[in-house]
């Protein structure tokens, strides 16, 4: 018998995880997946649509991911023409909305991926929230 | 009435009519010029009443091909600065621009006269294989091309591409502050017309079908 490769167990796991996570985290993440990037990048970016289901504000502050070197949340910013990243320390959610982590704009940037990443494979990275919970999110890999 | 001044008459009559007619024909042509005119100067493009010839640069493309002022005689070329170390906007606008060479690729006049390169600001870390790894992903028909700093600063200095690389020592993901634009150079080799972000693959395509006509019009 083969077994099953250790990311798709932690995969698994993950997954089952989400949904009582988001529950107790009072935020829901959808779309969830990150840009497959041409061989030898060792920069990825990952995008989500992320909503505070609660009627108070919720803070993302950190992301993490065994799958990468680092995570760190940026956003791109045009600014007289000119791209550049800004790093961000923390993102708050307001009650009752969503937050949309889109191209040319919030991003995880997924620095140095452990191993390659193709479109239709899947990466679980950790969101921590101020509240101390921390929600593992399933991103798939998309052209 | 003489038979004179009734020819006459007929005479003015007939120039008269052909001048209206003429008007006519002429206002139809503007009109029409007008509305492709009225067009062009929106969210997706700028185009130059009077393009600026670009001067003489040197830089080397993904094969190590000389990549100069020439390269861009005779086509019309998409230049887009960026660097591979990027992970939101660069990927992010070399798939939208592939797609938009596919969709003029459909075009009645195809896109055998048209080409995209991808210049890195980055020449640091971007070597000419490395961006042949990368460009080929994007589209095989893409050139990547870089060169030394002040080539660099030479081209993107005749397009008002503003760049910036903030090399830090012990620093191994220094950030890289870039143009967003697409400039768009004609196949005479003059800086034509820029694109501007949020870049859309289908109305990059029908700006530049425009563009093109246009142009050739001006031609014959």
């Amino acid at each position: 018998m083969r077994w099953p490769h250790p990311d798709s167990v932690l995969l698994i796991l993950a997954l089952t995880l989400v949904s009582a996570a988001c529950e107790e985290a009072g935020v829901s993440v959808r779309d969830a997946w990150v840009r497959e990037t041409p061989p030898g990048t060792m920069m990825m970016a990952g995008y989500m649509e992320l909503r505070n289901n609660t009627s108070r504000p919720q803070v993302l502050v950190a992301a993490s991911s065994s799958g990468f070197e680092n995570v760190m949340i940026h956003r791109t910013i045009v600014k007289d023409g000119v791209a550049g990243m800004v790093h961000a320390s923390q993102i708050e959610l307001t009650p009752n909305t969503s937050l949309s982590f889109a191209p040319g704009d919030y991003h995880l940037m997924l620095m140095n991926p452990k191993r390659t990443l193709r479109a239709g494979d899947a990466v679980v990275i950790m969101l921590e929230f101020r509240s101390g919970v921390v929600l593992p999110v399933a991103f798939e890999v998309r052209k | 009435m003489n038979k004179t001044s009734l020819k006459f008459s007929i005479m003015i009559t007939t120039v008269a009519l052909a001048a209206m007619l003429a008007g006519m024909w002429l206002a139809d042509i503007y009109r029409e010029r007008d509305s492709q005119v009225m067009l062009l100067p929106d969210q997706v493009i700028t185009l130059f009443p009077d393009p600026k010839p670009l001067t003489a640069f040197a830089l080397t493309d993904q094969k190590n091909r000389v990549f100069d002022l020439a390269s861009l005689q005779g086509k019309w070329s998409f230049l887009f600065f960026g660097f591979t170390h990027c992970p939101d906007i660069c990927p992010t606008t070399l798939t939208v621009l592939a797609r938009a060479r596919a969709s003029i690729a459909k075009n009645t006049a195809g896109a055998e006269d048209i080409q995209f390169v991808f210049i890195s600001v980055d020449p640091n870390r971007d070597t000419a294989s490395r961006l042949r790894q990368y460009v080929d992903y994007f589209d095989p028909a893409f050139l990547g091309v870089t060169g030394d700093n002040a080539q660099i600063g030479n081209l993107a200095g005749q397009l008002g591409a503003a760049y910036q690389v903030a090399i830090t020592p012990g620093m191994e993901n220094y950030p890289v502050y870039h143009s967003a634009a697409v400039f768009l150079v004609d196949p005479r080799a003059r800086y034509h017309a820029v694109f501007t972000p949020p870049y859309d693959a289908k109305a990059i395509s029908k700006r530049f079908k425009v563009v093109r006509e246009i142009e050739a019009g001006h031609e014959t």
